[in-house]
């Protein structure tokens, strides 16, 4: 991905090699503006992302790691009990109707 | 009580109508403890599915336990599911293209591609991918692969066996570039094969 004016061809492979790789965010870093503008314009590139990606699913999907199901479940459980709690939590309205500042006119006004 | 009659007739595991039946229930407790079998009947198929597009098993994870925690907040989506591809196909359109769009939203503001653009490279329209179950694609590449001439059929095994294109060269005894230029044209042609598979089928 050294390349700078990359044509489509290489773009395409460089795009597939990126996927099967895990890095996309390099890639897409990688791009330059006429490179860019060039894979917009591409029908051809558009096309092919697809098939690409099926390659990747069907050929790399299954060696990946497949990490532990139970430790999994349980960050599931721990980031549906954080939204819970928000949920749960007084809203910033009510809240800072409660912690309402008192201003100074009505510091004085309660003083008289 | 509506939701349960429906899921009735599903045609996927017990295991997922149990989790999807407690999917539907109000209570928000009820819908956590469901989650579980929900999970482990699911995961494998959803992480597969993200590893489409990101190819990377680390943020698969990340980008599917938020999938997951929207699903229990918002499950609505699935009370109609009836079948395992419709339920991939529901959460790939109206859960998981969310979180992967976000996974580079932040990225977008050093980046020459357009904002649209990056939306259809990371995440992009309902298209075969998700139309087609792991087991059925499996079958079609190959088939569409035995019908490639062998230089072309042995540049794609090569990289699916995880080569770099120069290996690939190197192996060929041709240069990087018309590697580069060989899998272009093979990758049009396994998309020309599989538009027409999709016609047929």
């Amino acid at each position: 991905m050294a390349d700078i004016n990359r044509t489509i061809q290489e773009l395409l492979v460089d795009y597939a090699e990126a996927l099967r790789d895990g890095s996309i965010p390099v890639f897409l870093k990688s791009l330059t503006r006429e490179e860019a503008q060039r894979i917009t314009s591409s029908r051809e590139f558009w096309d092919a992302t697809e098939t690409v990606r099926i390659l990747n699913g069907v050929g790399f999907a299954d060696k990946a790691v497949t990490p532990n199901v139970s430790l999994f479940i349980s960050r599931v459980d721990a980031k549906i009990a954080s939204r819970l709690k928000k949920a749960r939590a007084p809203s910033r309205e009510r809240r800072g109707v409660r912690a309402k500042p008192v201003t100074k006119a009505e510091k004085t006004r309660k003083s008289i | 009580m509506q939701h349960t009659r429906k899921n009735k007739g599903l045609a996927v595991n017990r295991r997922l109508r149990k989790g999807l039946k407690g999917l539907m229930d109000p209570d928000p407790e009820r819908r956590r403890r469901a989650m579980e079998s929900f999970v482990r009947a699911t995961f494998e198929s959803f992480i597969r599915c993200l590893y489409r597009y990101l190819g990377n098993e680390v943020e698969c994870e990340d980008v599917l336990e938020d999938v997951y925690a929207d699903i229990w907040e918002n499950p609505e989506r699935l009370c109609n599911v009836t079948s395992d591809r419709e339920l991939l196909r529901t959460v790939y359109l109206y859960y998981m293209r969310k979180r992967l769009r976000q996974v580079y939203r932040r990225l977008n503001r050093n980046l020459h591609l357009s904002q649209e653009g990056l939306k259809r490279l990371v995440a992009p329209e309902i298209g075969i991918v998700e139309l087609l179950s792991q087991e059925e694609l499996r079958h079609v590449l190959r088939r569409m692969i035995g019908r490639l001439k062998a230089r072309e059929r042995r540049a794609i095994e090569l990289w699916m066996e995880g080569m770099s294109n120069r290996a690939i060269a190197n192996e060929l005894k041709t240069t990087v570039g018309a590697v580069k230029m060989l899998k272009f044209r093979t990758i049009l042609k396994l998309k020309k094969e599989l538009r027409n598979y999709n016609r047929k089928d």
